[in-house]
């Protein structure tokens, strides 16, 4: 039989009539104590030993403890010292005996507080009385203590009076230690092994490139790891889970023939709302979820002809029954610089070719981008947040593309229920909210807003055809995705990097 | 959104539908799109909607788009009304600022609490939306017995008419009693004493006198503030006069109908009233005489192409013209299309497509088959984007932990606590485009660099385990007057290595591995930069030209921001790698 040297080691000085402990083995073959300990229990396990468990406890002096030891205990060095006062026939001052005892500091108190307890005699109104039959070489206490200043080693625990011990533990002037003994015993089947001959085998820790290159791996036995052992804790470098939806996304909408679009953060409100057929007077415009710019305040240079264009519409409509608002119009406002509320300004921005020239029909095209509210923060509102847009452009275009379109884009998220909630908006007709069951919770919860974009948006544009268009919060894609509850784990500064580190990757 | 309260109660009365429970009447009004919110304490339906419908901001406006969902009523339905027998006189003292008015009179309107509950809520919503917070326009509402404006009137056939006026005065101007209020108060007063006057007083502060309306006893309304209690309305009123004022006639006029359909939905004959402006009055109206409330239909033709090619489905002519009056709206066919008239409460219909939204409606969007449109194109990313994506996967292979920051952020934290000062030459140092009234101090500017928004996550983050490898690519941006927005913007690249033997090399390594991934050449002469410990920091330089900063942060700058551990960083712009 073929077995790693420490096993060979250990199988040989074991002995079948007594279990020997893995210190004592390990000190007689050389080797540390837990490679004869693994060894042991690789022979356990292959049933050539016996190794059995126990908890042996020892006992050992404080150094308070040697102290005593070697001086003697308080206690006895005052009922000496009122001896030798005379304190057995008359009551001596307890300054008197101190002085005689030569105990100073804490021990005085030590002395006294344990002399009457074990019978040395009394004290009373600062006078101390020693009980002449009291005997200090019959101390139980301080002939432990000689005993284990001698030999502790040689000491065993069981031996010893479990009272005086507990007092001595009190004192603090011993220690008791409990270790784990191991020992090993060898079995029928080892004697039966060592008799037909054991030897060493080669065995590696790792293999080595000198293994390689001599061949010397061929002749190795390789030590076994505990494979099923916890490995120390790595970091990857991990995209960020909201990027990884945004990812997702952006895959789902290229493989739908989306193109991406990109433009501004800071624009002008004729780009973020006059183009979208928005008043000027509208709710959302002069709200003060708007971003507005304090510098720069206005924007340089917009195309006249379509600022001419969009005003008109404003006012007059579109179309020979259309009808426009009755609302202020103030080319200065266009002009005026805020942070997007929407991503909507890069379709106004594409549509109107300024951006990317002309568009002929037919186009579809979106973005996830970043949009911003000035709004308060709480569990589902950021002041910024990515915006998923998207629009197709074809010769026509009717309310069953859009829904054709809608329902194959939420079923690559596993939303296979989407409702059309009709709506309004001032830029779309017909509208719709949708909306979806969550795929945990069971809640039917919106999920984003869609429509046909008007003619009275899409005329100054100069755009003949249709237009259908929807957007929704990543976000709110990305918390129904991951069962994240607060959005502000998912995102910004105040992140806790272990939600980041623990997330489930998206794909 | 808006919201409306309906008592059931008074939706199923008003409706004529006892049998529908509040189950059926919760779901019949969701098909309408008003959502049910909720429930007052005494049991009205609180309820949201899009702005579209505000004909529907009065339970009677709700009852009755339910009684044509219900099929109770179809077509279009216009009150009578009966020849004036009141004059609104627009004086020339009127303010330009707020030169129109419109009015009605209502009798026999049977108000109950409810229905008084019910204007009064109208009134309110009317305000807050088509009114623009009245500023656009604004309602008051009087008994109209206690209003005397008997007086005889060359102008008049039989020489005699009933008039009020509305005229401008000045802030020390007649006293009135205004509502919730036990004192006489001139109009100035009034805007600094009482709290509705306090509210609403930066509407006027500019006006150069203030709107006023008088009767013969004297100034009874103070609009858009608020009314005399002379002339306030109780349930005991059966005789009411409505006046309107605004800044756009069509406006107040539109609102004015919503009003009028309420009205007559409780029992109300509508008379109308003349207005005459003055020929000295400003606005456009100057000496027009104008016949309120406009109670007449509008008419739009929709092409029966429009309505099918929007709803992609084919329809008879008979099943158009039902779905128009199962709407409340009247069509016509002729030659393949239809001249549809329009109810003056309908505001929301600008354009012809808006009908066909409601064909839409009638027939149930729902009940159309979705189709995936049959339309090739070709898809792709950004080159932005690709390029993003492709330094985001060399980020993370070098074990960099992404971040996503706020784009917005705090003067402190984007400068001062950075050491750096805002117009200054080093990397981060740029003027940031700046917020208008910014709520918090958090969030003022666009960033002008990501490194501090990284700073801030490790300050966030003491408590979690080292090292921290932190990046980000993101958006950052300055004042540029060579930018058409004023604003120049990129996306930016930063990282930060925060461990307790991080160095300089530490960072450049994995700069130079970046490098060599996209191509470029890199460079890293020495610089200074605040941000950073004199000695070992340096500009990014890719390909000859200056892109950013790389060093070990200033103590000073890592003691800010409560870091007990050295930190190593850089940042430089995306497109350097491109």
């Amino acid at each position: 039989m073929r077995l790693p040297p420490p096993q060979v080691a250990v199988l040989e000085a074991a002995s079948a009539s007594e279990p020997r402990t893995t210190d004592t083995l390990a000190e007689e073959i050389g080797e540390d104590e837990a490679t004869v300990a693994g060894a042991a229990f690789a022979l356990d396990e292959a049933g050539l030993v016996d190794v059995t468990d126990r908890t042996e406890t020892s006992v050992s002096l404080t150094d308070e403890g040697r102290a005593y030891a070697d001086e003697g205990l308080p206690e006895v060095r005052l009922y000496e010292a009122a001896l030798g006062v005379g304190a057995d026939e008359e009551p001596a001052s307890m300054g008197e005996v101190i002085g005689a005892s030569s105990l100073d500091g804490g021990l005085v108190d030590i002395a006294l507080s344990n002399y009457a307890r074990k019978g040395y005699g009394s004290v009373e109104r600062g006078e101390l009385r020693a009980d002449r039959s009291a005997d200090p070489d019959e101390d139980s206490e301080a002939r432990t203590l000689a005993e284990l200043v001698s030999d502790a080693d040689a000491v065993d625990p069981v031996d010893l009076d479990a009272d005086v011990l507990d007092q001595l533990e009190r004192r603090q002037l011993v220690e008791r230690h409990d270790r784990a003994v191991r020992a090993v015993r060898l079995t029928d089947d080892g004697v039966t092994a060592l008799m037909e001959g054991v030897e060493p085998a080669e065995t590696a820790d790792r293999l080595t490139s000198s293994m390689l290159t001599s061949g010397a791996w061929r002749e190795t036995e390789f030590a076994e790891y505990n494979v099923a052992a916890d490995a120390p804790e790595i970091r990857a470098g991990r995209a960020h889970v909201l990027r990884q939806v945004a990812d997702r996304v952006t895959d789902v909408l290229v493989g739908m023939g989306f193109q991406e679009m990109e433009g501004p953060h800071v624009d002008a409100d004729f780009w973020i709302n006059d183009c979208l057929f928005m008043p000027q007077d509208h709710p959302a415009r002069t709200h003060w979820d708007r971003f507005a710019l304090e510098s720069p305040e206005r924007i340089d240079d917009l195309p006249e002809d379509l600022v001419e264009r969009v005003e008109r519409a404003h006012h007059d409509g579109a179309g020979e029954y259309g009808d426009g608002y009755n609302a202020p119009w103030d080319e200065d406002f266009s002009r005026a610089l805020a942070l997007r509320g929407h991503t909507t300004s890069l379709s106004t921005r594409y549509l109107s070719g300024y951006q990317v020239g002309e568009l002929e029909p037919p186009q579809r095209y979106f973005s996830v981008e970043k949009a911003y509210r000035n709004d308060s923060i709480d569990n589902t509102h950021l002041l910024e947040f990515f915006q998923i847009e998207g629009w197709v452009m074809a010769e026509e275009l009717s309310v069953r593309d859009l829904m054709g379109t809608f329902t194959e884009f939420y079923e690559q998220f596993g939303i296979t229920d989407l409702e059309f909630k009709p709506h309004y908006n001032p830029y779309t007709e017909p509208s719709f909210e949708l909306f979806g069951t969550h795929p945990e919770t069971g809640d039917l919860i919106e999920i984003g807003n869609s429509g046909i974009f008007r003619q009275e948006m899409l005329d100054p544009l100069g755009v003949d055809c249709d237009v259908m268009a929807w957007g929704l919060a990543l976000e709110r894609l990305a918390m129904l995705i991951t069962g994240a509850e607060d959005i502000r784990d998912l995102h910004g500064t105040l992140v806790d990097l272990d939600f980041l580190r623990n997330a489930e990757v998206i794909y | 959104m808006p919201t409306v309260e309906a008592h059931p109660d008074e939706l199923r009365t008003l409706t004529g539908r006892e049998d529908k429970d509040d189950d059926e009447l919760r779901s019949d009004l969701f098909a309408l799109g008003l959502e049910y919110e909720g429930e007052t304490d005494d049991g009205a339906f609180e309820l949201e909607f899009a702005p579209d419908r505000l004909d529907r901001l009065s339970v009677e406006g709700i009852a009755r788009s339910l009684r044509y969902q219900y099929g109770e009523d179809r077509g279009v339905y216009v009150p009578r009304t009966n020849d004036p027998d009141w004059t609104i006189e627009v004086d020339p003292s009127v303010p330009s600022d707020r030169p129109y008015v419109t009015g009605a009179v209502a009798r026999g309107v049977d108000l109950d609490d409810d229905a008084l509950d019910s204007l009064i809520q109208l009134q309110e919503k009317l305000h807050a939306t088509m009114g623009r917070r009245r500023v656009k326009g604004a309602i008051g509402i009087h008994d109209l017995t206690m209003l005397k404006g008997e007086r005889l009137s060359e102008a008049a056939a039989d020489g005699r008419t009933k008039s009020i006026r509305y005229v401008g005065v000045e802030t020390d101007g007649d006293r009135f009693v205004p509502l919730d209020s036990e004192r006489e108060l001139t109009p100035g007063e009034v805007l600094e004493q009482h709290p509705t006057g306090r509210e609403y007083a930066d509407i006027v502060s500019a006006y150069e006198r203030l709107p006023a309306i008088y009767d013969d006893i004297g100034l009874f309304s103070f609009p858009p503030v608020i009314n005399g209690r002379r002339t306030e309305v109780s349930t005991d009123s059966r005789d009411l006069f409505v006046e309107m004022t605004g800044t756009d006639q069509r406006t107040i006029d539109e609102m004015l109908a919503i009003v009028c359909y309420a009205l007559d939905a409780r029992g109300a004959t509508i008379e109308k009233v003349t207005v005459e402006y003055a020929s000295g009055a400003s606005g456009a109206h100057a000496g027009d005489s104008l016949v309120r409330p406009d109670l007449s239909t509008d008419e739009k033709r929709v092409t029966h192409e429009q309505i099918e090619r929007t709803l992609g489905i084919d329809l008879t002519p008979e099943a158009v013209v039902d779905l128009l009056e199962r709407s409340g709206l009247d069509g016509e066919p002729t030659d393949d299309a239809y001249d549809v008239m329009i109810p003056p409460y309908r505001v929301d219909v600008l354009h012809p497509q808006d009908l066909v939204d409601d064909v839409g409606r009638a027939y149930g969007f729902n009940e159309l088959e979705p189709r995936y449109p049959d339309v090739g194109t070709v898809g792709g990313r950004h080159e932005r984007s690709r390029l993003e994506g492709a330094v985001r996967n060399a980020l993370v292979g070098l074990g960099f932990e992404e971040t996503m920051n706020f784009h917005l952020i705090g003067r402190a934290d984007n400068h001062d606590r950075m050491g750096v000062e805002s117009g200054s030459e080093v990397v981060g140092g740029g003027e940031a485009a700046t917020i208008a009234e910014p709520y918090s101090e958090e969030y003022e500017i666009v960033r002008t660099w990501a490194l501090p928004s990284l700073m801030m996550v490790l300050e966030g983050n003491t408590h979690r385990s080292y090292p921290q490898n932190l990046a980000e690519i993101g958006l950052a941006a300055h004042l540029d007057d060579d930018e058409n927005t004023g604003v120049a913007e990129w996306r930016t690249v930063a990282a930060v290595l925060a461990r307790h033997d991080a160095s300089y090399e530490d960072a450049k390594a994995r700069l130079q591995a970046l490098a060599r991934t996209f191509g470029v050449e890199l460079e890293t002469p020495p610089t200074d930069h605040p941000t950073f410990l004199n000695g070992r920091e340096a500009e990014v330089v890719i390909d000859g030209d200056s892109v950013g900063v790389i060093g070990e942060i200033h103590p000073e700058v890592l003691a800010e921001h409560d870091l007990e551990l050295p930190v190593v960083a850089f940042e430089f712009r995306l497109d350097a790698l491109r």
